[in-house]
This record gives C-alpha cells, structure tokens and sequence, in this order.
C-alpha cells in the first residue's frame, strides 16, 4: 500500500531522510521509532505529501510522489488520517465542528455528516463531550478528537507523529489501545514515537527504527 | 448546497471572528468610498457648472459695412444649416446702435453722426462642439466667407476654462484610481492579518484535505462581506451629509446636491469589489 523506493528527501540542512526503501502493507501497524532528528517526522510528512522527495518516490496506493497533480493531494490527504502531539484542532470550535471540517472539505451532506460524526465520537468515548471546546477537554480528550477527525473520513492509514507526547502515561497506554482497535478494524496505523514502553502493548507490531535519516532496523 | 452553505456560514462567523482586523477593514474601505463618493459629488457638479459657463459662450461674426443684404440673408440661411450651431441670432446696424446706447448710455449718431456699427451674428454652439480645437475650426471657417470681416470669441477664456476642466477630470480621476489600489491593498492587508491569525485554520483544513478553494472561499466571503458593509457604512454617511446640506445648511452654501439612488448602489458595489479583490489577493498569497 505504502512504497518508499529509494527515497532522499532534506528539507532543511541536516534534516531529512536518505535511501529510504521499504513497504508497509494494509491493515498493518508500524512504529517508527529514533531520536530526535532521526527522519521520523520526515517521513509521515512524505506519506501526506507535505514534502516531496529529491530523489526517488513514495507510492500510496494509486497516487505517485513524482507524478501527483497539485489538485490530486486534497483527496490523497482524504484517504490519509493524521494525528499531532498538538492535536492542531480549532479552539474556536466546539468537539462536532471540528470533526465535522474533515467532511465538509470532502463534500459530504449534512445528513451522513451528522451520523458519522456521532458514530465516530462514539467509537472514541466522547459521545457524552460532542459541543465542548477543546480548551475545556483534557489532553487525552483533545487527542481523542484528534483520532476522530482523522478516522471520520475512514482513511486507508492513520499516521501518529508523537501522539502521546503530551499524554500522562495512562492516558498514553488507552491512546494505544485505542489506535490498535482501529487498526483491528483493518486500517493501517503508523505511529512515529520515542516511548518505547508502548510498543508491547500492540502484539505483532512492525518495528522501524531510524537514525540521522536512514532506516538503521526493520523488525 | 451543503457545501456553500458551510462555506458562506464560515465567512460570515469569519467576519465575526475577525474582530479588531475586521473592524478595521470596514474602517478603511468607509473612509476610501467615502473620499470617492464625495470627490466625485465635488467633480461632478464643479465639472456641470464649468459646462454651464460654457453655455454662456457666444461667438460673434461681424459682416463687412459693404456687403450687400442679398449676400447677408444667404449666409444666415447658411448659418441656419450649420449642425455646430444650437442658436442664431442677428443683430443689424440699428439694433447694434441701440445695444450701444443701453451698454455706453450715449446714442452713437451723437458722437459719430454716422453709424459705424456692423451687422453681426450672434451663434452659440451645441455643447459637444464649446471646445477650443471645435471653436477654432468653426471661426476659420466663418472668417473664409468674403463677407465676414471678424470672428470673434474669448479665446483665452476658453483655454482657462478647458485648463480647469481637465485638472478636475483628472484629479478625480487620480484620487479615484489612487483610493482604490490603496483601499484594496489596505484591505487585503488587514485580511492578511486576519488570516495570520488564523492560519491554524488553513493548516489543519489542508491536512484534512480541503482544497484550496475550500480554504480560500470562507476568507474571500468575508472580505467581501467586509466591503459591502463598508461601502454601506459610507453611504450612509454620505447621505446623511447630503441630508444635512439640503435640509438645513442650503441657505449659506446656495448648493443644493442631487444625487440618484444609482450612485448609493454605485457606491456599494466599488466597496463590495474592493473587498472581493482585496481578500482574493491576500489569500492567494498566504496560500502560495
């Protein structure tokens, strides 16, 4: 499904990722693990096409890094879930509306945005939260958010750029669990991460571990 | 349906959202349709009272004492054809010596004993052609005929006139074009600084897939919400100004300003597109 093949790509000086060649299937989970600078962010970025590599290219199904038109990235992006360490929601809006944007912006009807903002909400244990602010919801709620703004539009892969970096750990051990539920349910989860505690709690697992921009160990 | 709905909703709350930079957005375009609307009041009605000065010019063409009466009714036969000439007037000897006594107060026989005055012709030019280069061409031709002695006309009065004329023009014009790129770059950057300020907007409706149309209408709704509530802002004032000097201040100015309803709704859509421009502008750079 995803396809790095022979990736460089260097944003900033000293910053990037350099011979970047593996795949990840359907369904699956993946940490992505490494020090700071290591590539990890990096490379979530050029799954959603916010940067595009110097050489080589990432394949996400049918949508190809060195040939995507600018107007086709709204709708990979549409088929590709993300989730920040600083949940980057609108705090001028309530918890539905900020779910709710996600299928705005891919045309959806009022009627099946309402019933799958709920169901969603629901799946994530904020049904009983739907027109709060985020400012009045805790780090993990907010996060919770998060994953539903991501998984309303039921995206092919969820990408998690440290999503427990502000979480106390129990709050980051009920955001695994929650993010391998949603990958039972057969989407592929990515989560780029330096606590390696978390990585037990998801049996089956692939491991990536990177360092200064290569892929160092695949397990 | 459902997405322009979200999308004109989102300008709108936009605009409330906005706050402070949006109020002063609509402070900006008020002022700038207010500066041009009362310009062109000013320049519109300075510009009718020089064309009715213009209205007051005559060219006079005396005829020579020798012509003979035949060859005088045949050149004011064709005066009378010349399309230039909205009015003909002829003034023969004894009516020129009458108009001397009523201007001088003294009989013209008494002084000369004889009457020296010329039979004349009086014409006044339809408005197109009350211009130097028209009036210019028209004498020449006049002065031609053998029995005209003199074309004469307040040459310089004209020239002065039509020097004014054109600084009013394009004074107006200037501010006019002046006010309008400042007003929409005013105003594109105070929607700038609203989008600044808001750019975790932008950013998280990429990343969740929003085209750039969806981001951009929200912000371009509200812009242009922001001219029309400018210009609507001016209006109001100017007409409450007009109000003021018809109703109560005529008296002193003897000015009485008449202006249309077209020129309110003229008014409203200038604001309304600075606004639309001014938006379409700042968003296409924050997003480029």
């Amino acid at each position: 499904m995803i396809s790095f093949i022979n990736v460089k790509c260097t944003f900033r000086k000293n910053a990037g990722v350099k011979k970047l060649n593996f795949s990840i299937d359907d369904g699956e989970f993946v940490f992505l693990t490494g020090p700071s600078g290591a590539g990890k962010s990096t490379l979530l970025r050029l799954i959603y096409m916010d940067l595009f590599p110097e050489k080589g290219k990432v394949l996400i199904r049918d949508y190809d890094s060195s040939s995507i038109k600018d107007r086709d990235i709204p709708l990979l992006r549409r088929k590709v879930g993300m989730i920040f360490q600083d949940y980057q929601l609108l705090k001028d809006r309530d918890v539905y509306q900020n779910v709710a944007l996600a299928l705005y912006a891919s045309h959806y009807k009022t009627r099946e945005i309402k019933s799958r903002v709920y169901s969603v909400l629901n799946q994530v244990g904020l049904g009983h939260r739907v027109h709060h602010k985020p400012t009045e919801l805790s780090g993990g709620e907010q996060q919770r958010v998060a994953i539903a703004r991501a998984l309303v539009k039921e995206p092919i892969v969820l990408l998690a750029d440290e999503p427990t970096g502000n979480l106390d750990p129990r709050v980051s051990v009920e955001l695994i669990n929650l993010l391998n539920k949603i990958n039972k349910k057969g989407t592929a989860v990515i989560v780029a991460t330096h606590n390696y505690s978390l990585i037990p709690r998801v049996p089956g697992a692939r491991l990536i571990q990177m360092n200064e921009g290569e892929v160092t160990s695949i397990t | 349906m459902t997405i322009l709905w979200f999308l004109f909703k989102e300008g709108f709350k936009g605009l409330i959202r906005s706050k402070y930079s949006g109020v002063f957005s609509i402070f900006i375009i008020t002022i700038s349709i207010m500066i041009v609307g009362l310009g062109y009041v000013a320049a519109r009605d300075t510009l009718f009272m020089v064309e009715n000065i213009k209205a007051q010019f005559d060219v006079d063409i005396f005829i020579k004492q020798t012509a003979a009466n035949d060859d005088i009714a045949s050149f004011e036969k064709k005066l009378a054809q010349m399309e230039e000439i909205e009015h003909l007037g002829y003034i023969s000897p004894e009516d020129a010596a009458v108009k001397f006594k009523k201007e001088f107060g003294e009989d013209i026989f008494d002084i000369l004993d004889y009457n020296p005055l010329p039979p004349s012709f009086t014409i006044r030019l339809k408005p197109i052609y009350r211009n130097l280069i028209s009036v210019e061409a028209i004498a020449n031709i006049l002065q031609s005929d053998p029995i005209v002695d003199e074309v004469k006309y307040r040459k310089n009065f004209l020239i002065i006139l039509e020097k004014y004329q054109r600084i009013i023009l394009f004074s107006v014009l200037g501010i006019f074009v002046v006010l309008t790129v400042i007003s929409i770059a005013l105003t594109s950057n105070s929607i700038k600084m609203t989008i600044f300020a808001r750019r975790d907007i932008i950013s998280t409706m990429k990343l969740i897939g929003a085209t750039d149309l969806f981001v951009k209408t929200p912000f371009v709704i509200e812009g242009t919400l922001e001219g029309g509530i400018g210009a609507l802002l001016a209006s109001l004032i100017i007409y409450s100004f007009f109000y003021l000097q018809n109703t109560y201040l005529q008296s002193f100015f003897d000015y009485r300003v008449v202006v249309s309803y077209r020129f309110y709704i003229g008014l409203i859509v200038l604001g309304t597109f600075m606004g639309l421009v001014g938006s379409r502008r700042a968003v296409k750079k924050f997003l480029d």
